[in-house]
């Protein structure tokens, strides 16, 4: 099959392949945060539970969350400012496809080697902590297109952050924040719902809900009824502002890319 | 001129660059006041290129060497002028433009730097949609050509720096494309492999008529393999013809090599007259170099030979690299 994306998809899979070591710790080292606060209200939650949650309900929500923040979880937004600054970007502006090919291809490649690593962990832990799932089909329907919005989201947003490399030389320090809010407003330190009532409703409106916690939510059946879809549209909003930015931000950063000789 | 496949207009570019004196004080004040310089990297550039030409792009330093062929390849958008590269403007990227032209930097890669070359190139033939017969032929004749059969299994970190401008290459050219951009193509390259570098791109471009413009420090490349040359300084277009004209143009002096006869005890300061533009470049013994200008050469060697002194008189055209090193510092032009 000749086809340039799943081509440039192999290239990266088999490079990272290269790295299988590096990308397991690191996948280590982004499952440590949810682990502990699923230990952590754990704890807090007893026999008796918290505020409607058992501790199987909050290891059943971590233990998705896990695998959710992996899988949206956009590395490659890292490595745009650098490729900018340092002249990287020409290999792929000088393709016959599309530059954002690029991204999600290194993305999805390496996406899947993550997997091998966190799925088979979760399961162990699911094995040994027992989380207790109540889904029914329409939620794990549900659940599909809002990962993948979230997927695409939390790609995006961190995407047109890094393309400020165009103008500021180190745009970096907007991923950090980014991840701060997401790890803050996006269910990681708690479940949205547990959030004091002004962080709650500063939660639904900012997109970092929507990268991890919502589609989360939809699995572990928090948010029902009109909730799911008032959630859709906020995520489709946010998802069609990234996308704009994106494309503006890529438009006119490309016209000034290169103002370094070399 | 056959074809024209590289129309090149009034093209300039200018760039803003950050300035600022060095030390902690004056980086704080740039953090709050910024301050910016323009630089004309390329200025009122005209010229056209015709299909299956070799042109050399050489200048010195700085002279805006990559930004043309930057502009040229569309990685760059122009400050003002046109461009037009077989019928396209290269800074809208179209893919139909993008699978005609190649372009190597020698700084830059496009091998993925961990997995064997060949796994790299077949990745690059997928995504120039190269059908995979043609990849197949286009391959051997490029593994047969620059001699890399070896390094095809290894990852190209691994490779040496002359290997991995030999998959550079090979990477560039696996989709044939019609036009050829090549920055600094010999750098780093030992001498055999940088003769061996001309042999296979004067071959291939003879069989697939390729245009090329290439850009090198090394007068050797420009000297093997471009029937033309086009020197910019400053940005500026200084010269554009063949490489001997350029000599001649703009080194109007020849160098005249004499042996002197040591019996008669003469030294080369009795035959130099006061008005004489002449200039003592080596002495040894009883050999001289000297610069004379052009029109004087004839007066001076008569002079030279009348005087029954002489063993042994040459005269010849400068090398190259001086008169480069002439026109960069300033001299001649």
């Amino acid at each position: 099959m000749k086809n340039p994306g799943w081509a440039l998809m192999r290239g990266f899979w088999l490079s990272w392949l290269q790295y299988r070591s590096f990308l397991f710790i690191l996948a280590f080292g982004w499952m440590i945060p949810p682990l502990i606060y699923m230990l952590v209200w754990m704890m807090v939650a007893g026999s008796q539970g918290i505020a409607g949650f058992s501790q199987g309900e909050f290891v059943a929500y971590y233990l998705v969350l896990i695998l959710v923040n992996q899988i949206t979880y956009a590395q490659t937004n890292w490595t745009v400012g650098d490729m900018i600054r340092v002249g990287e970007m020409n290999r792929i502006l000088m393709r016959p496809i599309a530059p954002v090919y690029d991204p999600l291809a290194s993305e999805i490649a390496c996406k899947i080697i993550y997997l091998f690593f966190d799925v088979p962990l979760v399961i162990v832990l699911a094995l040994i902590l027992k989380p207790q799932f109540h889904i029914d089909f329409t939620e794990a329907a549900l659940f599909i297109p809002a990962l993948l919005a979230a997927w695409a989201l939390r790609f995006l947003w961190g995407y047109w952050l890094a393309l400020l490399a165009f103008w500021a030389t180190k745009a970096d320090a907007l991923l950090v924040l980014q991840d701060t809010l997401v790890f803050l407003l996006g269910g990681q330190v708690a479940p949205v719902l547990l959030l004091p009532d002004w962080m709650g409703r500063l939660a639904t409106a900012l997109p970092f809900r929507y990268m991890v916690a919502f589609p989360v939510e939809i699995l572990t059946g928090q948010v029902t009824g009109t909730a799911v879809l008032h959630g859709f549209l906020i995520q489709a909003g946010w998802l069609a502002l990234a996308y704009i930015l994106t494309m503006i931000l890529w438009k006119n950063g490309v016209r000034r890319y290169g103002a370094v000789g070399g | 001129m056959t074809e024209t496949i590289i129309a090149v207009k009034e093209l300039s570019k200018n760039y803003r660059v950050p300035v600022r004196s060095e030390g902690l004080m004056s980086s704080l004040k740039s953090l709050v006041h910024p301050s910016y310089s323009q630089v004309k990297a390329v200025e009122d550039l005209n010229f056209e290129i015709g299909v299956g030409e070799m042109v050399g792009l050489i200048g010195p330093n700085g002279a805006g060497k990559t930004t043309t062929l930057k502009m040229l390849s569309g990685l760059l958008y122009p400050t003002a002028g046109e461009v037009r590269v077989a019928g396209y403007v290269p800074w809208e990227r179209r893919p139909e433009y993008l699978r005609k032209i190649s372009i190597v930097l020698g700084n830059k890669s496009q091998m993925l730097w961990d997995i064997p070359s060949m796994d790299s190139f077949r990745v690059l033939s997928e995504i120039y949609m190269v059908p995979e017969q043609e990849f197949r032929r286009t391959l051997d004749d490029l593994i047969d050509l620059l001699d890399m059969k070896d390094l095809l299994t290894k990852p190209v970190r691994n490779l040496s720096l002359g290997e991995r401008m030999k998959c550079e290459l090979t990477a560039s050219l696996l989709y044939r494309p019609a036009l050829l951009f090549l920055d600094e193509p010999t750098l780093g390259l030992d001498v055999s492999m940088q003769l061996r570098l001309r042999q296979f791109l004067k071959e291939y471009n003879r069989r697939n008529e390729v245009t090329v413009i290439l850009t090198s420090h090394y007068m050797a490349d420009v000297q093997a393999l471009c029937p033309r040359v086009i020197l910019i300084h400053y940005g500026k277009l200084l010269y554009d013809g063949a490489l001997d004209g350029l000599a001649r143009r703009l080194a109007p002096f020849k160098l005249i090599k004499i042996t002197l006869d040591q019996k008669n005890g003469k030294t080369f300061q009795n035959f130099n007259q006061p008005d004489d533009k002449v200039e003592l470049l080596e002495h040894e013994e009883n050999r001289y170099v000297l610069r004379v200008e052009r029109e004087q050469v004839p007066s001076l060697t008569a002079r030279l030979l009348q005087s029954n002194s002489v063993t042994d008189l040459s005269i010849e055209d400068p090398p190259i690299e001086a008169v480069m090193d002439q026109i960069y510092t300033g001299g001649a032009a």
